[in-house]
């Protein structure tokens, strides 16, 4: 317990530590377009923060960006079981898969804009981006599997329900949770990067723009921080969903 | 219906591991397989429960028959507790209450609904046994099905598993010749 607080201190001191680098930093360069001061940063979210754009725009791109990411990751671990189950279909779609994983962002968002239009551009991107690292972790999970368990299941003529609950899925969970955890940061940086390129109404990307077009480096900031505080509770939030599918001592069936 | 091995032999690659084996186990009774490890036990097992295909021969009297084994591996999934090992696999007709009240046979009570993974290896090896018995099966495979239990633990797992599978077909592998006679079962040198 003394530990855990001495080291929950220690962060609080390395954050304040940082701060104050940045706002001495800040006082140095005394230019607000290159680079403004934590205490700006905070007045331009308490500015932001009563406007009813404000939630309007985050509202709109949480939607969008969870959307594509929920969209993904069910397509993913869809795909992921169909190639397992399938060998034949996961060298089909392996091509498809390696070019997802390699083409820029910025290319996408530029072919996603010419198909699709603005509007629904972060869904588009958040999913591309998001799909392969689901598809090829599911994948991945699967083929960890315990054979011998799997063995141990044929001889006791198991149920696939109960295949899956009991063995498959133990087996995807860790693989699942580490993809999400890096899939989930970067749905949220190429979707946002879709909308500062597409610039749709009401979103979290066009705020950021517009403080480019206005050199508004606090307003700047304050979104920055506002996508990363949005970005962590969404992991949290989806990575304790995930944590359901570990096992928890319970079994209710007969 | 006796269980009827004719002429089996299996081989992986180079190795001859069975070579024209022959056998009967009678229909209610229990066998104890003994030879030296590496003889073919294990895979013999395999071959009965449809795990491994045999080269030659064949086996009478196993079609539509439902097999219960303890591998000599545990093969528990880790994560869960002894009772959701058990009901995983068990008979339709076993309620939680009666797996739970089996496991204590074998088990001390506060260790039945902690995960696997947490417990000894005498302890994960009596689930493996509690799990195969209250399966739905009509020949049961024990392979080394007493391999880490103490004298005084061995003695009581034998005598359930006694109660247990009184006139149904068994077989199982051991080294121990006591085992033979404790089991009250039948010796088979391969």
């Amino acid at each position: 317990m003394k530990d855990h607080m001495g080291k929950s201190w220690r962060k609080v001191l390395i954050v304040f530590f940082w701060i104050m680098i940045w706002q001495l930093a800040a006082a140095a360069i005394d230019n607000h377009i290159i680079i403004v001061g934590p205490w700006e940063t905070a007045a331009a979210i308490g500015r932001l923060v009563p406007s009813g754009e404000f939630w309007r725009s985050i509202a709109s791109s949480f939607g969008k960006i969870s959307l594509g990411f929920a969209a993904a990751f069910g397509a993913g671990a869809a795909l992921g079981s169909l190639g397992f189950r399938f060998p034949v279909f996961s060298e089909f779609l392996e091509p498809v898969m390696t070019l997802l994983k390699t083409i820029p962002v910025a290319s996408f968002v530029i072919l996603a804009l010419i198909w699709a239009g603005s509007k629904n551009l972060s869904i588009l991107i958040a999913f591309l981006v998001v799909l392969p690292m689901i598809y090829v972790n599911t994948l991945a999970g699967l083929k960890s599997t315990d054979v011998k368990l799997l063995e141990m299941a044929k001889v006791f003529a198991m149920t696939p329900w109960k295949k899956i609950r009991y063995i498959y899925v133990p087996a995807l969970a860790p693989y699942l949770i580490s993809s999400c955890r890096i899939a989930l940061g970067m749905s949220w940086k190429s979707g946002v990067a879709a909308e500062v390129i597409g610039v749709p109404g009401h979103s979290i990307g066009e705020k950021l723009y517009l403080s480019k077009i206005y050199l508004n480096t606090a307003d700047l900031l304050a979104w920055t921080f506002v996508i990363i505080a949005i970005s962590a509770l969404f992991e949290q939030l989806v990575l304790r969903l995930l944590s359901c599918l570990a096992p928890k001592g319970g079994f209710h069936e007969s | 219906m006796n269980l009827e091995i004719c002429n089996l032999t299996k081989s992986f690659g180079e190795h001859t591991v069975l070579k024209g084996v022959s056998l009967i186990f009678e229909e209610g009774k229990t066998y104890c397989v003994m030879s030296p490890s590496g003889s073919g036990k294990t895979t013999l097992f395999r071959i009965i429960i449809g795990l491994e295909q045999a080269d030659k021969g064949e086996i009478k009297g196993i079609k539509g028959k439902r097999f219960g084994a303890v591998f000599q591996e545990d093969r528990l999934c880790e994560a869960y507790s002894p009772l959701d090992n058990v009901m995983m696999t068990a008979d339709r007709q076993v309620t939680r209450e009666t797996a739970a009240r089996e496991l204590c046979r074998l088990l001390p009570e506060e260790s039945i609904t902690r995960p696997v993974c947490t417990l000894s290896g005498g302890m994960k090896r009596r689930t493996a046994i509690c799990r195969a018995l209250l399966a739905f099966w009509d020949i049961l495979l024990m392979d080394e099905p007493f391999t880490g239990l103490d004298d005084a633990t061995r003695k009581e797992v034998i005598s359930y598993v006694r109660e247990k599978t009184a006139g149904r077909l068994v077989i199982l592998s051991t080294h121990q010749q006591e085992d033979v006679e404790a089991l009250g079962a039948r010796l088979v040198r391969l």
